[in-house]
């Protein structure tokens, strides 16, 4: 049963459509991730959750009531802002017990709330400090504590993490996890780090241009991107060209090879396809091994715990393949066979 | 929150333009219709007989080129004094570079009597020349051009030195070490790299002192004499009774005021603009090394301080001065608190101060809460609706206060409802609406320039946690921009309090303010009193001016 509904929301800037038709559903106490590039429409509809950007069209539902022209002081939702956006003038605890001005709690009641919620967020004893004497991580949990106090129905996160450095953002990503899984608070979470996504979301919704691409949980869009979108950018790709033939596999561009993939629709025979491949589902072998396409070795490129191996085959199609560091050197001939996880196959230009 | 009921915030927009424009375009159009014989049948003989009359093109030539000359004066003053506080250092420099920039919160008529008072036929630094030169006459005459331009850079290098100030302390470091690195010795970097690159402080400056020149009414009424600029002229065919006369010479000098704001924004136009988006840091100051080279920066520094001061001692040592006890002495022989407690003891002396401090508060408050509004409504709205609130508020700042002045007396002195008239000319409301339209430039650019650093998330933030309107409003908004708001209540407040020129013009008996006090005093050769004015105004004002400070600082 989902508590939180978006249902074909829309919306354009002047002749600029930055939304189209999008639908989902969150449940309730679930951290639903809005992943997507620059310009993909994810804080446009995390604002009109907010109530800080009218939809041209459609409806949202908090607990099967309708909120879509309610002003964003009336729908009992919390939200850290990218910057933060906490109030300057105010010390730590003021910002906190803000929310909870304009409720009917006793001045105690609402005391005790700011001390919880300080204290839910590892800031006990920082009440009294300006905004400016605490550091930019204590910050980002001063912006989650303010959020939670007034006990939100929805928690909206915008970018909580760009602004922090990467050590402390990994860190934080992880205690923020821990804190909405602890308050079991329904959230929504924008970013554009895969990473980051697949770290604190249950499910992550995938945007690209104004529609939903997928959605679904990390594993879901890692193993089985459903659009060429969504496995080029969850994760790295590696794409072969090929043909789609009535036996259900695919011909493989530049050699007699025919390799199985998981459809990503109906092809007809002959339909120019692309078989996406994580790097790690490919195998790098000798020259000669049946049924594998004849590659160069282009590039090698040691990152720690894997090596990555950038790769040619005569058609021209250039890939990466991950092996162990010393499986080969720049110039080699060598061949690949694919792996696991099954390839998915998507329908390409010409 | 730019989409959230846009018609509302619309409907607020279409009515603050609305209210601007009877208080600020209405009465400037009324006075140009009035001009043109429109109602009583259109004429341009009004503006045949100012263009035929040699006086009128005399006082417009004249207003042109004292404003002109007073520009280069004040920059001359201003820009070298810049570059030696921001640019070296030595004992004092911190409380000296505040002191220079005190004649800012003198207000003009006090300025200008403290100046008669020192420099003045019979003030302290002529009696001191002619006793040591064993002169029978005092050694000049304070009259004229050379008086009022001796005013006019005394108050108005200011603008040059604290805009230069604050362009170089903004300039980027590497961009001097790069015309160093390129073979640029001191002087050319000066001129091919410092300077350009203050050009917009130049500008700014340079219009300040302008568009104030032209307006300027206290020097050029109390030291002009015979010589005539166009706001003097101006309230001299009012008082005469020519009042279309005054009605086509307020439309030309508001012509004028409006070419040189073009003609200067224009020029502004043509800025560069830095690029790359990393500043550097501002060059460190150079500390002064040497005995010598120390003392005597310290000396010429107090030295000049001193010169500063010397108006507002001068005004001190005057209110002092008990009546007809200083005839010919070099310094005066008795001093005592005489004028004080005269001034105290008789309510119709106080009637003047209580006047100006009501008057000044009811305006500042008005100022600030329309400034407020309009500023606020103009970033909401934003597209036309946005810029004709942001043009209505900068309208007064470019029309001299002389010319306000008879506009509004030319649209409130009619009894028509209908038409967005009132007869308000000669009750008491007049002068506080006066103040405040003339306040509203310095508290609406206040106000926008506070909002537009305003990070709009706070506002939406306080959204988020259940806060309307008005708690975002008194909680966030306001708190935040306090700092903002004080600087530019506190100069609404002390140029209301010290106003003299729309007062002259608008004033009654029963509402006569402290500056048409003085001017009676000193007409009654009863300078101890006038100068206790003064101090009184010079105090408050001060005191407006240090809270102004402290909630900078804060």
């Amino acid at each position: 049963m989902s508590y939180l509904r978006l249902d074909e929301l829309s919306k354009s800037f002047g002749e600029t459509r930055v939304l189209g038709g999008v639908s989902l559903e969150v449940s309730e106490g679930e951290t639903l991730v809005l992943l997507g590039p620059s310009g993909s429409g994810k804080t446009t509809l995390l604002r009109m959750i907010a109530g800080f950007e009218t939809p041209d069209a459609g409806r949202i539902e908090v607990a099967g009531v309708e909120v879509t022209s309610l002003p964003p002081a009336k729908r009992r939702f919390g939200m850290v802002f990218q910057h933060y956006a906490l109030f300057p003038h105010l010390s730590v605890a003021e910002n906190v017990a803000f929310g909870l001005e304009s409720g009917s709690a006793a001045p105690e009641e609402r005391l005790a709330r700011v001390a919880e919620v300080l204290e839910l967020v590892d800031l006990r004893g920082f009440g009294e400090r300006r905004i400016h004497q605490i550091s930019g991580g204590q910050q980002q949990r001063v912006a989650l504590a303010r959020a939670l106090a007034p006990r939100p129905r929805v928690l909206l996160l915008d970018e909580p993490l760009s602004n922090l450095d990467r050590a402390l953002r990994e860190r934080t990503r992880r205690e923020i996890g821990d804190t909405l899984t602890r308050v079991g608070i329904t959230a929504v979470w924008v970013t554009h780090e895969q990473d980051e996504a697949f770290d604190v979301g249950d499910r992550v919704a995938v945007l690209h241009q104004g529609s939903l691409e997928q959605v679904g949980s990390p594993e879901e869009l890692y193993l089985e991107p459903a659009t060429r979108f969504v496995a080029g950018f969850v994760g790295r790709a590696s794409a072969i060209r090929g043909g789609w033939r009535d036996d259900g596999r695919v011909s493989i561009a530049g050699s007699e090879s025919a390799w199985s993939g998981v459809p990503g629709r109906d092809f007809e025979p002959g339909t120019p396809v692309e078989l996406v491949f994580r790097p790690e589902a490919l195998r790098l072998v000798a020259v000669g091994v049946e049924g594998a396409l004849p590659v160069r070795v282009l590039d090698r490129r040691y990152a720690g715990s894997q090596t990555y191996f950038t790769v040619e085959s005569s058609a021209g199609d250039r890939f990466e393949v991950i092996a162990l560091s010393e499986a080969a050197a720049p110039g080699d001939e060598r061949a690949v066979l694919p792996g696991s996880p099954a390839p998915r196959v998507f329908g390409r230009d010409v | 929150m730019s989409e959230r009921r846009p018609a509302a915030s619309r409907r607020v927009g279409f009515g603050l333009v609305l209210l601007l424009s009877w208080l600020v375009g209405y009465p400037l159009m009324l006075t140009f219709l009035e001009a043109l014989g429109i109602g009583s049948g259109f004429t341009l003989e009004y503006f045949a007989e100012f263009v035929g009359r040699v006086d009128e093109w005399g006082a417009l030539w004249r207003s042109v080129w004292i404003s002109a000359a007073s520009v280069v004066l004040s920059a001359l003053i201003g820009v070298p004094l810049a570059f030696v506080f921001e640019r070296s250092e030595f004992p004092g420099r911190k409380v000296l570079g505040a002191l220079v920039a005190l004649p800012v919160a003198l207000p003009p008529l006090v300025g200008v009597i403290a100046f008669l008072f020192l420099y003045g036929e019979s003030g302290f630094v002529s009696r001191a020349v002619q006793g040591l030169l064993g002169l029978s006459e005092p050694p000049w005459r304070l009259q004229g051009p050379g008086a009022i331009l001796l005013v006019h850079a005394y108050s108005m290098y200011v603008y040059f030195y604290l805009f230069v100030r604050a362009g170089l302390a903004r300039l980027d470091v590497s961009m001097q070490e790069a015309a160093a690195m390129l073979g640029a010795g001191p002087v050319r970097t000066m001129f091919k790299v410092t300077l350009p690159l203050l050009r917009p402080a130049l500008t700014g400056a340079a219009l300040l002192a302008f568009m104030t020149s032209l307006a300027s009414f206290s020097a050029p009424y109390i030291f002009g004499g015979g010589f005539r600029v166009m706001t003097t002229q101006i309230v001299f065919s009012k008082l005469n009774g020519e009042v279309a006369m005054s009605q086509v010479e307020t439309v030309v000098l508001a012509l004028v005021a409006l070419a040189g704001l073009w003609a200067l924004v224009r020029l502004d136009r043509g800025r560069i603009e830095v690029v790359g988006g990393v500043r550097g840091v501002a060059p460190s100051r150079t500390a002064l090394r040497g005995r010598w080279a120390r003392g005597s920066a310290t000396a010429v520094g107090w030295g000049l301080a001193l010169v500063l001061l010397l108006p507002h001692l001068t005004l001190i040592l005057i209110s002092l001065v008990p009546r007809a006890t200083w005839t010919i002495e070099l310094l005066p022989p008795v001093l005592d608190l005489g004028n004080y407690r005269e001034l105290l003891a008789a309510p119709e002396r106080l009637r003047p101060i209580v006047n100006s401090l009501w008057m000044a508060t009811v305006a500042t408050l008005g100022a600030v809460a329309l400034g407020l509004a309009a500023a606020r409504s103009s970033i909401r709205s934003g597209g036309r609706l946005g810029a004709a609130l942001e043009v209505l508020l900068a309208v007064p700042w470019a029309v001299p206060g002389t010319v306000f002045a008879i506009a509004l007396a030319t649209a409130f002195s009619v009894d028509a409802p209908m038409a967005g008239r009132f007869v308000l000319v000669g009750t008491p409301w007049i002068l506080p609406l006066a103040y405040l339209v003339r306040s509203l430039p310095v508290t609406g650019r206040g106000a926008l320039a506070g909002l537009r650093q305003l990070d709009s998330s706070l506002e939406e933030a306080a959204a988020s946690l259940g806060a309307g309107r008005w708690r975002t409003l008194r909680r966030v908004t306001v708190p935040l921009l306090k700092p903002a708001l004080a600087a530019a209540a506190s100069l609404a407040f002390i140029t209301a309090l010290g106003d003299f020129v729309t007062s002259i013009v608008l004033y009654t008996y029963d509402t006569r303010p402290i500056s048409i006090e003085i001017l009676s005093s000193l007409r009654l050769q009863d300078t101890g009193v006038a100068a206790v004015y003064g101090v009184l105004l010079m105090a408050v004002s001060a005191g407006a001016f240090l809270l102004w400070g402290r909630e900078e600082k804060a």
